[in-house]
């Protein structure tokens, strides 16, 4: 099956998912902060009582309101969320995912589960690795100023 | 990906073995990622800072610019990148102590880079690998010509989803 044909077909589930990171609206933006520190994610989901996605935080989020308002770190995080997220669920195919990261210019879409509870995250990350995994090569990882060494990455 | 296919030789006739291949990929978007110019999924022109930039400034024209990550650019050589990750690590939990500290403290250095005669399918190969979203372009000199973003990997998919429907 060609790469085209398996991102039209393959579902989410396909792509490395990881562990939603999850508050309430009345915890803190500095508790949303050490919460994203401790798991080197960008993005926090905020949810209802039913576990329900109401809203984001994100790295990007964070810099606004350092800038703009830097005593923000101590309040809830409800007050400074966006609003804007979106759903998908496992067995959508990853094409979809495409669709929404580039027609709603997101980094993260939030995994649900069938009654639209919060179950995993995915996004730009996880799309490369489906993708580099489906083309395997030899790469060339080079840094600045050094010599480039080779890692043959043979898929997953 | 598809197995290359050797056609078979004539017979009698001195055949190259490495030459005569058929058809090596198994649709439009395997060949693009392998056989396209890496500027197919380059951004241009890069948002950059300068290492003696203050921290703020540079959260400032990030959050103006509306990007991840800043290239930090000393001379014309790349020094290191500044990010969205840089900020929630190094800079938010002491942000008042930081703020007005130069970039160079609290950047990434040494950044991992392609260059632009790689292929895009290498590119995302590389940000797989190293973990980095964002990865500069160099060209043969060691000088910045642009940056691969997953923003642009996810474009350069749906449009070409788009051309081959």
């Amino acid at each position: 099956m060609s790469l085209k044909q398996q991102i039209l077909s393959d579902p989410i589930s396909e792509i490395p998912l990881r562990p939603a990171l999850t508050l309430p609206r009345s915890a803190t933006v500095g508790q949303a902060v050490d919460l994203m520190r401790g798991a080197k994610l960008g993005c926090v989901f905020v949810v209802n009582q039913k576990d329900e996605p109401i809203g984001k935080f994100t790295e990007r989020l964070l810099i606004h309101l350092l800038l703009t308002h830097p005593r923000a770190l101590d309040e809830k995080i409800g007050d400074h969320m966006a609003k804007s997220w979106a759903p998908i669920q496992r067995v959508e195919p990853i094409a979809r995912l495409i669709d929404l990261m580039q027609g709603l210019d997101l980094r993260f879409v939030c995994v649900v589960d069938d009654h639209g509870r919060v179950n995993a995250l995915t996004g730009q990350k996880g799309l490369m690795e489906y993708i580099a995994e489906r083309c395997p090569r030899q790469v060339k990882v080079s840094r600045v100023g050094s010599h480039p060494y080779m890692i043959q990455r043979e898929g997953a | 990906m598809a197995k290359r296919q050797r056609r078979p030789a004539p017979q009698g006739e001195f055949h190259d073995p490495l030459s005569d291949y058929g058809d090596e990929f198994a649709d439009p978007l395997e060949e693009a990622l392998v056989r396209r110019p890496i500027s197919a999924i380059q951004s241009q022109p890069v948002a950059k800072v300068a290492p003696t930039d203050c921290v703020k400034a540079a959260m400032r024209k990030m959050d103006e610019q509306e990007v991840a990550c800043l290239l930090v650019i000393e001379g014309d050589r790349l020094v290191g990148i500044f990010s969205e990750r840089d900020v929630l690590d190094k800079v938010a939990p002491r942000f008042d102590q930081v703020k007005d500290q130069p970039v160079r403290d609290v950047m990434t250095p040494d950044p991992v880079v392609v260059y632009e005669t790689d292929s895009p399918g290498s590119a995302i190969n590389v940000m797989a690998v190293s973990g980095f979203r964002h990865v500069p372009v160099l060209d043969v000199n060691d000088r910045v010509v642009g940056i691969i973003s997953p923003q642009r990997v996810t474009a350069f998919l749906r449009e070409h989803f788009a051309q081959t429907a």
